[in-house]
């Protein structure tokens, strides 16, 4: 279990490396929301016992760690915060730029400094 | 009263007060504190006031409260030479407050630990007095220097004691030195501390960053060569000497640096035209005696390196003052523009000589005894280092004979203006000390006595008296007297030889090493840089793959047999496996559409997945929060998508292609998941500790009146998270609105 625990972690979080390395900011976005995923499901994992659930504990029986679970919920929240804002931050680039690709919004930053820089000279 | 008079009139107390207290503890036997500090670490806050911490301890208060008495005069002059307002002042009181209270911690210390603290504190002040004029780009270079290279080697002290920790299985040095036998782990330790002191010291070849950082004013000067900084690294080859003694070849080591160091800082002494230049190089040759001496290995060169560090301390601290003094007086600081200045300044005119005379061994002054324990120790090892001690010994009397004779006799080159009492006064006080103690050397004797019986860790015998008998300490000093005085007379002969080596020395010098270095480092820096910022892609990928490359040293290093383990699959977990998968499955699915709707909805069925798996932990609490997040993330997005027109997002769908992306993208990806596997794997293999905080937690949850352990935890024991979380929230919430609501704009 422990390996195979480690493995879908590590494929979880692999998936969101690459696609946190594609132009597309979209995809940038899933990448963070897979990385996150990622950290929730290994915060989960380390809980130092498996039983019933803590919010109802049976009789007697063991109950799984309460802690990694209040840690992960933090967690998915601000996870969530985060990748909402992102995609905002994406949209807003959409409505200024009129696109969501890395690679062209360079372009057209370089574009937009050597026009700056030609202002310059004229003036 | 300002700030800065109020410093400093602060730093004169505490020194003061510093060194009648460490006098009192001294006279009575010695006293110790120790307090825990870090227990699970084994570090503790011991310290101790033994005769190597005494006497140093006593330097660096007596020396210090010279330094803080003539910087209340000379402060005022240096600022407004340079316009600066008075309020500059408080920096340099401040550090020279925190150098000395760092220097009495250092040479107290007895946990080693705590006294590699004070050791880069000591190296800290000094980076700020060094560079205490900051508008000058020559002295930040000069602090800079000094901090590299007294900051770097400290590195080697702290991995040394780490070694010796290791080795020893404890923090507090005495059990360390008692125990100390001649392994290798001892020896590499005792090598890279001997290492790290002798660049303290100043010694060749590190011993360039000492003249540089004559820049410093002449407080600092005087208060760094004598009694602070560069004395913290003969202190330290003093306080582990037994350890020192014990590795073969490393006290043959450090008589070899010795005399390279008075080689070096002797002949450039001769050369130098700046005075706080040649008190700068004579340093480095002064501390070469003492590293010579301990190197040597002998009671009796432990006595004579004792006395010689308190001689030259206070000698030092005088001539670098009077230095000051001059410059003052007359706005000059070449030996070359100076001259005949016994005429208007008779009595610094008078304490210099006399604190040349204690440098250069003329008797009735300190400094007698101390060449007299010096050529002792040398001729106790053969004629060969007597020979070595006589030279240099010519050597010192040769140049602070010229520093002396140039600025006071001869033809008046400068007007002088009258000098402040506060001035002169600490460099009377110190030359008629040096004087006092040149006929009544008892308590001289007691100290250096107890310091070198700390040292050696043995009953050393030192008496100082003066014998008029033809014994050979008398002889090698009348020797010495006339091949200094004939090296005085016949300067016209050796002058260019000497000049011609400095000049080699300035060439070929390790100095150059430095800078080679420097740069080399420099330009390093930038290429990473430009690399790692050249967008996002490249600064994600610059975080991920040296991440990974350093998990894969790490197992590389550490080995990994026996810290992982598999687990085994039960009856009960099939189901967890089967979502978990499918969890994986889905995060892989969701790097290969092209259309951004299917990738949304991969991304919330692995979501989803998730939610399953967090079912099977045992949390559903988790589980449900999941899934509301997930509909709310997947809704989020169909909904961005749906704003922006097709063919901004259709143009996105192509798969991309440039050449060196296509392979380089997927092997960050398996680099950056081999690197969460095995660190994931390695935290979770390790095996459950019997108690845990949850049983805890559980039993306390109706006390804080929660129905449940989670909510307990959530909104009590770990409150304020909780509260910060919801602050990010609104912060994250009232960002999203913001950005979207410009539109209209």
């Amino acid at each position: 279990m422990t390996v195979l625990t480690a493995g879908v972690v590590a494929v979880i979080f692999g998936s969101g490396a690459y696609l946190l390395l594609k132009p597309d900011l979209f995809r940038v976005v899933v990448g963070i929301v897979l990385v996150s995923n990622a950290a929730t499901l290994a915060l989960m994992a380390s809980g130092l016992s498996r039983g019933d659930p803590p919010i109802a504990p049976g009789a007697g029986a063991e109950v799984s760690d309460p802690l990694v679970q209040a840690m992960t919920l933090t967690a998915i929240v601000i996870g969530f915060g985060v990748a909402v804002l992102l995609l905002a931050l994406v949209y807003r680039i959409y409505t200024s730029h009129s696109t969501v690709d890395l690679d062209e919004l360079s372009q057209a930053e370089a574009r937009h400094e050597a026009e700056l820089e030609r202002e310059q000279v004229e003036v | 009263m300002t700030p800065s008079r109020l410093l400093s009139l602060g730093g004169v107390t505490l020194a003061g007060a510093g060194f009648v207290a460490l006098l009192a503890v001294w006279l009575l036997g010695g006293g110790a504190v120790d307090l825990p500090w870090a227990p699970t670490l084994g570090s503790r806050l011991a310290f101790r006031v033994d005769g190597l911490a005494a006497l140093y301890g006593l330097l660096a208060t007596g020396i210090g409260l010279a330094v803080f008495v003539y910087a209340r005069a000379y402060l005022p002059i240096h600022l407004a030479h340079q316009g600066r307002p008075e309020a500059h002042g408080v920096r340099l009181y401040a550090f020279l407050l925190l150098f000395l209270v760092s220097m009495v911690g250092l040479v107290t210390a007895q946990d080693v630990i705590v006294l590699f603290v004070f050791w880069d504190l000591t190296a800290i002040a000094s980076y700020y007095l060094i560079g205490f004029d900051r508008q000058d780009e020559r002295d930040r270079r000069a602090a800079l220097m000094a901090l590299l290279v007294t900051g770097a080697s400290a590195v080697l002290l702290l991995v040394g004691v780490l070694i010796l920790r290791d080795r020893y299985g404890t923090l507090a040095i005495d059990p360390i030195l008692a125990a100390a036998e001649g392994d290798r782990a001892t020896s590499t330790a005792a090598v890279l501390i001997a290492v790290a002191a002798l660049a303290k010291s100043a010694q060749a070849p590190l011993h360039f960053w000492l003249p540089r950082a004559m820049v410093a004013p002449t407080p600092v000067s005087a208060y760094l060569h004598s009694a602070a900084m560069v004395a913290a690294g003969v202190f330290l080859l003093g306080r582990f000497h037994p350890l020192l003694r014990e590795v073969p070849g490393l006290l043959e080591g450090l008589v070899a640096v010795g005399i390279a160091s008075m080689a070096v800082g002797g002949v450039l002494a001769l050369t130098r035209d700046e005075l706080k230049q040649i008190l700068a190089y004579s340093t480095v040759a002064q501390y070469g005696y003492v590293v010579f001496l301990l190197g040597l290995g002998t009671a009796a060169s432990a006595a004579a390196a004792s006395l010689y560090v308190l001689v030259h301390a206070g000698a030092k601290c005088a001539l670098f003052l009077s230095a000051g003094a001059v410059t003052a007086a007359t706005g000059e600081n070449r030996l070359s523009r100076l001259g005949g200045l016994a005429r208007p300044l008779p009595v610094l005119a008078g304490a210099t000589g006399l604190a040349g005379a204690a440098l250069a061994a003329l008797p009735a002054t300190a400094g007698f005894f101390a060449d007299e324990l010096f050529f002792g120790a040398a001729l106790e090892r053969g004629a060969a280092f007597a020979a070595v001690a006589l030279a240099s010994a010519a050597l010192t009397l040769a140049y602070i004979g010229r520093f002396w004779t140039e600025i006071f006799l001869g033809a008046r080159a400068v007007e002088a203006d009258r000098l402040p009492a506060l001035l002169v006064g600490p460099v009377v006080a110190l030359a008629g000390l040096l004087l006092a103690a040149g006929f009544f050397a008892a308590p001289l004797a007691r100290l250096a006595r107890d310091a070198a019986e700390t040292t050696w860790r043995a009953p050393v015998d030192v008496s100082l008296a003066y014998h008029l008998d033809a014994r050979p300490e008398n002889l090698l000093a009348l020797a010495t007297y006339a091949l200094g005085a004939v090296l005085l007379v016949a300067r016209r002969w050796w002058w260019p030889a000497a000049l011609a080596a400095a000049r080699v020395g300035e060439r070929a010098g390790p100095e150059r090493l430095y800078h080679g270095g420097l740069e080399l480092l420099n330009r390093l820096s930038d290429r990473i840089h430009d690399v790692e910022v050249r967008d996002l892609r490249t600064r994600v990928a610059a975080v991920l793959v040296p991440a990974s490359v350093l998990v894969a040293l790490g197992v590389a290093v550490t080995g990994a047999a026996g810290v992982y383990t598999t687990g085994s699959i039960a009856a009960d977990d099939v189901g967890l496996a089967l979502v978990l998968s499918l969890a994986a499955l889905a995060a892989l699915a969701a790097t290969f559409p092209r259309h951004h709707v299917t990738i949304a909805l991969v991304l919330a069925s692995g979501g989803l997945s998730l939610a399953v798996a967090y079912a099977f932990f045992g949390a559903p609490d988790v589980a449900l929060v999941v899934v509301a997040v997930e509909t709310m993330l997947g809704l989020a997005l169909l909904g961005v998508f749906a704003l922006l027109p097709r063919r901004v997002l259709r143009r996105e769908a192509r798969v991309p292609t440039s050449g060196r992306r296509r392979w380089r993208d997927p092997l960050v990806g398996v680099a950056s998941a081999f690197f969460a596997f095995v660190l994931v794997w390695s935290a979770l293999s390790r095996p459950a500790p019997d108690e845990s905080i949850a049983a805890e937690l559980t039993r306390l949850a109706p006390e804080a009146h929660a129905a449940d352990v989670v909510t307990a935890v959530l909104a009590d024991f770990r409150g304020l998270d909780t509260l910060v979380e919801i602050t990010v929230l609104a912060v994250a919430l009232l960002g999203v609105g913001a950005l979207v609501r410009r539109r209209a704009a």
